[in-house]
């Protein structure tokens, strides 16, 4: 007869815990190899980059420290801080920078209200008639800027032009400084419209439609629903076309500005993009020109910075 | 207290040839304080069904009354009908309170906070009001629209598969919470799910849709025991019902259904037709039998699934397979050969062409008989 084990409860252990085994050491060829794919993607990219954008910019920072004609047979000069003391001392750099901003002005309602005033009621336009519609409004963006302006500057004209036969009016548009300014911002306007038209239309395709089901449900009008929920929504679209006014505004208005106006009459068309090629290219003073390119850069770019950061804590973004 | 009827609603999609029939001449009566679930798998209908309800998408045929009174051309904010959508549709830029008194706020209602704070507090949701929805896990989202909903009092709740985006455990208590809150408030409830357990623990009747058609509508018991037809047989109850051929046969006044692997006596009668049909039974009604009476499935066992408390076996029998659940151990193994029975009325007969439910007529020779 065998004895018993008095009777008593043990534990059910857990599964053992093993230390990891020492890692297989991988050979730093293969290593290499392998976390090499991403940086081969980015590399083509990368190096566009590098000789589009930034050694022009690093270009433009010497240059913007030298006196130089432009002429490869002239030498350049290093001539320290003094194109910059020249650009603040003088007037047209404010004066161009005052005129840009009634540009930027100016051209808001073309890009933010009527595009989204649009956008809104076209929102019902569905299948081919969409299609049509948007070629339609896309249309003047294809237009060349040159072909345009030479257009309107025939419509201009104030003998005999269409604007002033439909208005009824005898303006010298393109010859009187403040007809000149609204010439210019309307013609860039016209320009830019479709765009701006279409991002909004894209930003509203991007708001979910259950948001305006779920708020007519909830009894809210058209009104309300457009109010309280669509605009909301649509904020970061709308800030998007803020900021892309804001900084490109004088450079869409370039080649109408040089086609059309040349600046004039007396300067009264002539913004910070304009001044900069005209100190480069009309004056050759790549110094001066690089110098108030440098201005405007780090200008703009904080303008950015501060609308970006804005945008950030103003917008919300659909999750 | 809202009555919803729906009366021959159709909704078509596309033109020509390519038309498409989301909804085909649905009619439905769901009575005051009814929780009906529309059930029925992806594409049957069912959301298209609770949209047109709703009035987001308008009906290309028939009516829709809301206490009597006709709302088929009527917008959805003069509806009075609250939803619940399957992603809640959040206003994502909104906190939670101004979520939950948006209904309020468009009727210009002057209680908004008050009300706003009452349904939070019964929801729990009173820690998370300054929260955006981006904030909040799966479980207070729909918390938050279920609130939406709840805050006004409305004739009707329509709900779209609100659960299926939450976790399983979360579904199970949300399950509880929801039959919980329709029985609290006695309001209408309209319910979309695929989910055949959402349905059978909610609903106080159930419509099961498939290609847009109504394929039976009753209480959960109903549909569950008595399924009209073999997609309903289908559709709920999991392990599938194994729904096998066989021929109606007559001899010495007594009926059998005799098929490959398959015998069962029907009881007696004289339909002789031959007539070609469907026979299963529930998993959980069958059992592995033992007597020479009786239903009979003959065949071997190809699969034993373990679920813990109870064993799943799948067998095959003639050309198709039928699955038994019982009480673990079971005590089969994959390859056995095995005969299954069970009790004679729990035999499901469908119609082998049309796939509906076969009854029996009253027999009155029996009656007679027996007198």
């Amino acid at each position: 007869m065998t004895v018993m084990a008095p009777e008593t409860f043990v534990e059910v252990a857990a599964p053992e815990r093993v230390a990891a085994p020492a890692a297989v050491a991988v050979p730093l060829l293969r290593r290499i190899a392998r976390a090499a794919p991403p940086y081969l993607f980015l590399a083509p990219g990368l190096a566009l980059l590098g000789v589009w954008v930034y050694r022009p910019l690093v270009t433009s920072i010497q240059l913007s420290f030298l006196s130089w004609n432009l002429l490869p047979t002239s030498p350049a000069k290093f001539v320290g801080f003094s194109n910059y003391e020249r650009l603040f001392a003088l007037p047209d750099f404010t004066a161009a920078l005052g005129r840009t901003a009634v540009l930027i002005l100016g051209l808001l309602p073309f890009t933010l209200v009527v595009p989204t005033v649009v956008g809104l009621l076209a929102r019902r336009v569905r299948g081919r008639a969409a299609t049509v519609y948007q070629a339609m409004v896309f249309a003047p963006l294809l237009v060349a800027p040159v072909a345009g302006a030479a257009v309107w500057q025939w419509m201009l004209d104030p003998r005999g032009g269409l604007v002033n036969r439909v208005l009824g009016t005898t303006t010298n548009w393109l010859q009187e400084p403040g007809p000149a300014q609204v010439a210019i911002i309307v013609i860039t306007g016209w320009h830019v419209l479709g765009f701006a038209t279409l991002v909004v239309a894209a930003g509203l395709a991007g708001i979910d439609s259950e948001y305006s089901a779920s708020a007519s449900l909830d009894g809210a009008t058209r009104w309300q629903t457009t109010r309280w929920i669509t605009l909301p929504l649509l904020s970061p679209t709308l800030s998007f076309l803020l900021l892309m006014t804001l900084l490109l505004a004088a450079q869409w208005s370039f080649p109408l500005v040089n086609t059309i106006t040349h600046g004039g009459p007396s300067g009264a068309t002539t913004n910070v993009y304009y001044l900069l090629w005209d100190y480069a290219f009309g004056s050759f003073d790549a110094g001066l020109g690089a110098a108030a390119g440098m201005i405007f850069f780090v200008l703009f770019g904080m303008v950015a910075l501060v609308l970006v950061r804005l945008t950030e804590r103003l917008t919300f973004h659909d999750s | 207290m809202s009555r919803i009827q729906i009366e021959g609603l159709t909704r078509r999609f596309g033109s020509g040839n390519h038309a498409v029939n989301a909804v085909d001449g649905i009619s439905l009566d769901v009575a005051d304080g009814e929780f009906l679930v529309l059930l029925g798998p992806s594409g049957c209908g069912k959301s298209t069904l609770l949209r047109m309800i709703a009035g987001l998408t308008p009906p290309t045929g028939g009516r829709i009354l809301l206490d009597g009174r006709d709302i088929t051309a009527a917008e959805p904010r003069e509806r009075n009908l609250a939803m619940v959508f399957q992603s809640y549709a959040l206003y994502p830029h909104l906190t939670v309170a101004k979520n939950i008194g948006f209904p309020l706020r468009t009727r210009r209602r002057k209680d908004v906070d008050a009300k706003v704070t009452e349904v939070a507090k019964a929801l729990g949701l009173e820690q998370l009001l300054d929260r955006r929805p981006r904030a909040l896990s799966g479980g207070q989202r729909q918390r938050v629209a279920l609130g939406r909903a709840l805050v006004r009092d409305p004739g009707a709740f329509l709900l779209d598969e609100p659960l299926s985006n939450l976790d399983a455990t979360l579904r199970t208590a949300t399950r509880a919470e929801l039959t919980d809150l329709h029985r609290r408030l006695r309001s209408t409830f309209v319910y979309v799910t695929h989910d055949q357990i959402e349905a059978m623990t909610m609903a106080t009747r159930i419509a099961v849709l498939n290609g847009g058609r109504l394929e039976q509508v009753g209480t959960p018991e109903e549909v569950y025991d008595a399924p009209a037809s073999t997609f309903v047989a289908g559709f709920i109850g999991s392990p599938a019902i194994g729904l096998l051929p066989a021929e109606v046969r007559g001899a010495d006044g007594e009926l059998r259904a005799v098929g490959d692997g398959v015998d069962m006596p029907l009881g007696p009668g004289h339909d002789a037709s031959g007539r070609e049909v469907l026979v299963g039974a529930r998993p959980e009604h069958l059992r592995i039998g033992t007597g020479a009476v009786g239903p009979e499935w003959r065949g071997t066992v190809r699969l034993v699934e373990n679920l813990g408390g109870e064993e799943v076996a799948h067998v095959t029998v003639g050309g198709g397979r039928v699955a038994l659940r019982g009480p673990r151990p079971l005590g089969l193994a994959v390859g056995d050969a095995v005969r299954l029975t069970c009790d004679p009325d729990r035999i499901h007969l469908f119609c082998a062409t049309s796939g509906r439910r076969l009854v029996r007529t009253p027999e009155p020779r029996r009656a007679a008989v027996a007198v």
